[in-house]
């Protein structure tokens, strides 16, 4: 378990403030948000490389705030310049198997099986130097798994990887993860990524958490336009709620409309004034004629652009502001989809989150 | 059968392409200096007659001003890592109060003119100056001794020392270090197995260029101790007392331990980009 309370670090100009999460017993947390928004600090502070300010830092359960690196049982794998240049892919991996009581036989037994798990058998031998990217990251897992961390910390461990290497190590990770049961944070700034691994996420910003949850939580439901565009999944568009109805229910929510330039979207609210509506490309329903039912908003819009994307296809389309819908890729096929047809572009008003 | 490519791995052939006008022109400017700087070092080794080198291993004075110059530059160099080597460390490490005036203090002696830091030491380590007396009373006497002789060596090679350190110590990526301390290292033991290991070749090279500085000093050991001679001043003393012809000999022998330490230090440089 890895749990921060309301941690400050000051490191020069830039600060960590009041940041918390937990990530339960041998559970998968992602950290995400731009460059520069703190979440390599975040790695740093847990592995005690930087001092607090204040707050405390628990890993299963045990306070260790104000214990030294070296005996706060943390596996680290950074980006890159991850491994010892002087020493071999072996050496490398035994590196943290020199403090325990294990014996040499055992040792080899661990860096063994580590290699097995990762591929990496036969370039035990090897100096690092010329090492694939891909090679020289799982060296560096297989090197932080094997004195048995209780937590592992993961600096962006894909981000220099090819995609096919990415995809490969990626599944490699996750069956570690599951045999190994250890407790485990990365970072990234692919949403995807968190999407794929985790079980939970905390998105930064400035140096403080502005949203954490499970990742298909935030992902429907993100609090702010910085998550929402941040993360890629949504439409995000300014403008101005209007009350029309009267509040009703629990939570004293109203019809409302939307109005940002000539885009004008029937909406529920529950407060008045500039605010963001976030609309998911899955709940834009492309037609080619208008449509009847419950439906309430209906654009004219222009296909700008078609991204095939796998299975999915992204529309981009003018409806007076450029907006993204996803289709299947065979609907896309079959309905024409292509630059300068002309559609109708249709969302529920209960699709739309006001933010 | 497929053609191989000519080129593998990162080390890259460029085709030969002739040079274009602009390139002639520095190609001359550059070749001026270079003849200007190996040129007289040529002549001087072209005039070793036959038989010259051999009378000088029995010249005594020159073969006990060589053993003084190698010993004294070994001591002044070994003191200067002991004490240089943990400061470099410190200077490459995390910023502190006053880094930047202790790292411009340990690299002034390269702007001072070396007589003036004869001087400087003369006043200081005299017999009659507090730190050179309280010395003397322990029986550790600078003046026209040994001592004053690895005293000037340090003082002159002290910045080659820090400075290649520091560069050694500071090349090395911080991560590795953090690394290390995360799988169970702790600060000394990290530093035993990854950053000595890591920066070694750099700190053995500053070594090795401090040393060769140290061996090649003049201008500071001649006001602080004359007598005992090491080379440089026999080559001084030679030519102001008998003439050109009497100082060829030993400074040939000395350019010759110049240019052996100079192929050492090129080996042990990390890398020299091409």
């Amino acid at each position: 378990m890895i749990r921060l309370e309301g941690i400050d670090v000051r490191l020069g100009q830039f600060a960590l403030r009041d940041v918390s999460f937990e990530i339960p017993p041998a559970g998968y947390g992602l950290l995400i948000g731009p460059t520069g928004s703190g979440k390599t600090s975040v790695l740093e502070a847990i592995a005690g490389h930087s001092p607090l300010g204040r707050g405390r830092i628990l890993l299963h359960g045990k306070d260790v705030t104000a214990v030294p690196p070296e005996h706060r049982g943390v596996g680290v794998v950074y980006q890159q310049n991850n491994l010892f240049p002087h020493l071999s892919v072996a050496e490398n991996i035994r590196y943290g198997l020199a403090h325990g009581d294990l014996s040499v036989a055992d040792q080899k037994a661990r860096v063994g099986e580590l290699a097995d798990s990762l591929g990496l058998g036969h370039i035990l031998e090897r100096g690092v130097a010329n090492l694939s990217g891909g090679e020289a990251q799982r060296v560096g897992l297989a090197r932080a798994l094997a004195p048995r961390p209780s937590v592992l910390l993961l600096d962006e461990p894909f981000a220099s990887l090819d995609p096919a290497t990415r995809f490969a190590l990626r599944q490699q990770l996750l069956d570690l993860h599951r045999r190994e049961g250890v407790t485990t944070l990365q970072v990234t700034h692919d949403f995807q990524e968190a999407l794929q691994l985790g079980n939970l996420v905390a998105v930064m910003s400035e140096g403080r958490i502005v949203q954490h949850g499970r990742p298909e939580e935030v992902f429907r439901h993100p609090n702010s336009s910085f998550v929402a565009r941040f993360i890629g999944a949504a439409n995000v568009i300014e403008g101005i709620v209007t009350r029309v109805g009267d509040a009703e229910g629990a939570d004293r929510q109203f019809a409302a409309r939307f109005s940002a330039g000539s885009v004008t979207l029937d909406v529920i609210a529950d407060r008045e004034g500039l605010l963001n509506a976030v609309i998911h490309p899955e709940d834009i329903v492309l037609n080619h004629r208008p449509t009847g039912g419950s439906a309430r908003n209906q654009l004219p819009a222009t296909v700008t652009a078609v991204e095939l994307a796998g299975p999915v296809t992204y529309i981009h389309l003018d409806a007076g502001y450029p907006l993204r819908a996803a289709v299947t890729s065979a609907s896309a096929e079959s309905m024409g989809l292509a630059p300068g047809v002309s559609l109708f572009a249709t969302v529920k008003a209960t699709a739309i989150r006001l933010v | 059968m497929p053609k191989l490519p000519l080129t593998h791995g990162p080390r890259m052939t460029m085709p030969f392409r002739p040079p274009d006008r602009s390139h002639l022109i520095l190609a001359f400017l550059g070749a001026i200096l270079v003849a200007f700087v190996a040129g007289p070092l040529l002549y001087l080794l072209l005039r070793a007659e036959p038989g010259s080198l051999r009378q000088a291993f029995t010249d005594r004075e020159l073969m006990a001003s060589i053993s003084l110059t190698l010993l004294a530059a070994t001591a002044a160099t070994l003191l200067g890592a002991l004490l240089g080597v943990p400061l470099a460390y410190l200077l490459a490490g995390r910023p502190f109060p006053g880094r930047t005036l202790i790292q411009g203090l340990v690299e002034l002696p390269i702007v001072i003119p070396h007589p003036v830091a004869g001087i400087a030491l003369l006043l200081f380590l005299g017999r009659h100056s507090a730190v050179g007396g309280a010395l003397g009373k322990i029986g550790l006497e600078f003046v026209s001794h040994v001592p004053g002789i690895v005293a000037a060596m340090l003082f002159v090679s002290v910045p080659i020392l820090v400075s290649g350190s520091r560069v050694a110590f500071a090349g090395i990526d911080p991560h590795l270090a953090r690394a290390a301390r995360s799988l169970g290292d702790s600060p000394g033991r990290c530093f035993r197995r990854v950053t000595l290991p890591l920066a070694s070749r750099g700190i053995l090279a500053a070594v090795s260029l401090a040393w060769a500085r140290a061996v090649s000093e003049f201008g500071a050991i001649v006001i602080l101790t004359y007598n005992p001679k090491v080379t440089s001043v026999l080559i001084f003393d030679r030519f102001t007392s008998f003439g050109l012809e009497a100082a060829i000999v030993p400074a040939i022998v000395l350019l010759l331990i110049a240019l052996a330490m100079f192929g050492l230090i090129r080996f042990l440089q990390p890398s020299i980009p091409q």
